[in-house]
């Protein structure tokens, strides 16, 4: 059953408004390019494809006015960029990405998605956001009496893909997360590190524009999760805009990438990974 | 979305049955009434419209009187039937094939002899009342009943079993709204993580909240229809009785509720189940954060 406040499907970045541009206006958007017509009375703005994915201007953010989680965060993220966020438990990694996919509020600042301030969506236009962003827990949040199939074939269900499609795709995510043939199991009856696979198919499954991961190896041994990584890097290298949050110092030193790093309510930008010795000397004493 | 509601229902078939139990409970209360108040408008119908009259003759009138009164009452307007009720007749008519002895022992006085007239349809309601008090005049005639009294009575009756029927339109209402609310809270709460993952994905309040609106109105829906056949089956036990001697005394057989009214319950009950669902879930669903 497709739901009736969608419009039509894309395979390239998720589903957007009913009154989006005609179609022909999107032959020349590259692929995977996220379309930002978040509310039925705006049309797509081509520019928006040339942009950051990602802007966090002055953002600040806290449960109590005597502890900020976090104090002006003011950064970028290109398309097509691997980021490590990390930090401390409670340094504000999962305030971070919940206040990009809309599931918590900012006290201030913009967080622009694509040239959209994802603060002033409307609570209706938070589901159309999210159509756009896929998003890997550490509690892998399956359902766990639905079978891995239909747990991977609900992200394209909400968007009213049709049942020949969504078989097709699901199959194809499951194949890409190694678990090809496993759509009739249970989700309740695979290892840790499977359900972990079976998230993450399921926020690729509608080729998102941006992945977040908040803490995606935080349950799994250290041997699965350099594989979950990995497997973050092969989706990564299909042209996804991938945020890792962890506190897990092995991983950031797997591969140099940049990292932003949270301590209480300061933030730092490493860009060459934590072998950036200059960097981490900068970011101690900011700190 | 249907086969969402279908495949949840499902899973949680135990609670839904019960949910749908105490609905029809709810149910077979104000299907009682509306019962009884069909039966009761129908006999009340029946001998509004049906024009009669029973003409009681003094208990020495002569045959030759009694011919010409009937004759008399033939040639009247609006009168279709006069037929001829002896004192014995209208005594083995009442005591049927009953051997009550109070019965038996009552007096000759207790069944008088009668004309019983029919009137046209049309004419009956302008002209029993008329004809009436012209016979009432007569010697031979001892008193003239014309239901009329008894039309009133059922009109009371009737009124009161509207009343009746809102209160309980009422309770049902309440029931149906706290049973299906609290269904509906507690299999929401109970797929709080399917709940988390469609929104988590992308998925509207509307799409979120559908299947849960779908089985309220089922469950409202099924416990009326469950309530209507509960009704349905109690009616035939007790009809043979009510059709044998209430039936020869009112005129009128008892009848089931009409199909429309069957069909208006359920949809009634649809309808309440699936507001229910809408309006308890409608805060709850925006609450929920991934």
């Amino acid at each position: 059953m497709q739901d009736d406040s969608t419009g039509s499907t894309r395979g390239s970045a998720g589903t957007l408004d009913p009154d989006f541009g005609p179609a022909d206006e999107l032959e020349d958007v590259p692929t995977r390019a996220f379309r930002p017509a978040l509310r039925g009375d705006q049309r797509f703005d081509r520019s928006a494809a040339h942009r950051d994915i990602l802007v966090f201007d002055d953002v600040h953010k806290a449960y109590r006015a005597d502890m900020p989680v976090l104090k002006g965060l003011t950064t970028s993220v290109a398309r097509g960029e691997f980021l490590f966020i990390t930090g401390p438990s409670g340094s504000g990694k999962s305030t971070l990405l919940r206040m990009i996919y809309a599931a918590e509020r900012v006290d201030h600042g913009r967080i622009l998605f694509l040239g959209r301030d994802v603060c002033k969506l409307s609570q209706s236009s938070i589901p159309y956001l999210r159509r756009n962003i896929g998003v890997v827990f550490q509690d892998f949040k399956l359902v766990p009496n639905w079978t891995v199939y239909r747990n991977v074939a609900v992200a394209l269900e909400v968007l009213g893909v049709p049942e020949r499609i969504v078989r097709r795709r699901v199959g194809e995510a499951l194949e890409r997360v190694g678990l090809s043939g496993r759509g009739r199991d249970p989700a309740s009856a695979l290892s840790g590190g499977e359900q972990q696979r079976v998230a993450i198919a399921r926020a690729i499954v509608p080729e998102p524009a941006l992945l977040l991961a908040d803490e995606p190896t935080g349950n799994l041994d250290p041997l699965l999760a350099v594989d979950i990584l990995g497997l973050f890097e092969d989706i990564h290298e299909t042209g996804v805009t991938v945020l890792f949050a962890t506190h897990d110092r092995s991983l950031l030193d797997i591969r140099p990438r940049r990292i932003v790093v949270l301590d209480e309510g300061r933030t730092s930008d490493v860009r060459a990974g934590l072998n950036d010795d200059d960097a981490l000397v900068r970011m101690r004493v900011a700190s | 979305m249907m086969e969402r509601a279908f495949r949840a229902a499902f899973a949680e078939i135990r609670l839904h049955l019960l949910s749908v139990f105490s609905v029809a409970v709810a149910f077979v209360c104000l299907s009682a009434t509306l019962l009884v108040a069909f039966n009761i408008d129908s006999v009340r119908a029946r001998w509004a419209e049906t024009g009669r009259a029973s003409v009681y003759l003094a208990a020495d009138v002569e045959p030759k009187t009694i011919q010409t009164v009937r004759k008399a009452l033939l040639a009247a307007e609006g009168v279709t039937r006069v037929d001829f009720v002896s004192s014995e007749q209208a005594r083995a008519e009442v005591m049927g094939g009953s051997e009550d002895e109070a019965l038996a022992g009552l007096p000759e006085e207790a069944f008088p002899a009668s004309l019983e007239v029919t009137l046209r349809d049309d004419a009956a309601a302008a002209r029993v009342e008329k004809l009436a008090s012209q016979l009432e005049a007569l010697p031979a005639v001892e008193a003239v009943e014309t239901y009329k009294a008894w039309g009133e009575r059922l009109d009371r009756l009737l009124r009161g079993g509207a009343q009746a029927a809102v209160l309980l339109l009422l309770v049902v209402l309440a029931a149906v709204v706290s049973v299906v609310g609290s269904t509906m809270r507690m299999a929401l709460s109970r797929r709080r993580a399917e709940v988390e993952v469609l929104k988590l994905v992308g998925a509207t309040d509307g799409y979120v909240r559908g299947p849960f609106v779908i089985e309220g109105a089922a469950q409202g829906g099924l416990g009326a229809l469950l309530a209507l056949a509960l009704m349905g089956v109690l009616f035939l036990i007790v009809r043979d009785s009510f059709d044998g001697t209430l039936g020869t005394l009112l005129g009128a057989s008892p009848q089931f509720l009409p199909f429309v009214a069957c069909v208006g319950l359920v949809v009634l009950g649809a309808a309440i189940g699936a507001l229910s669902a809408y309006a308890s879930l409608r805060r709850l669903i925006g609450s929920y954060v991934v």
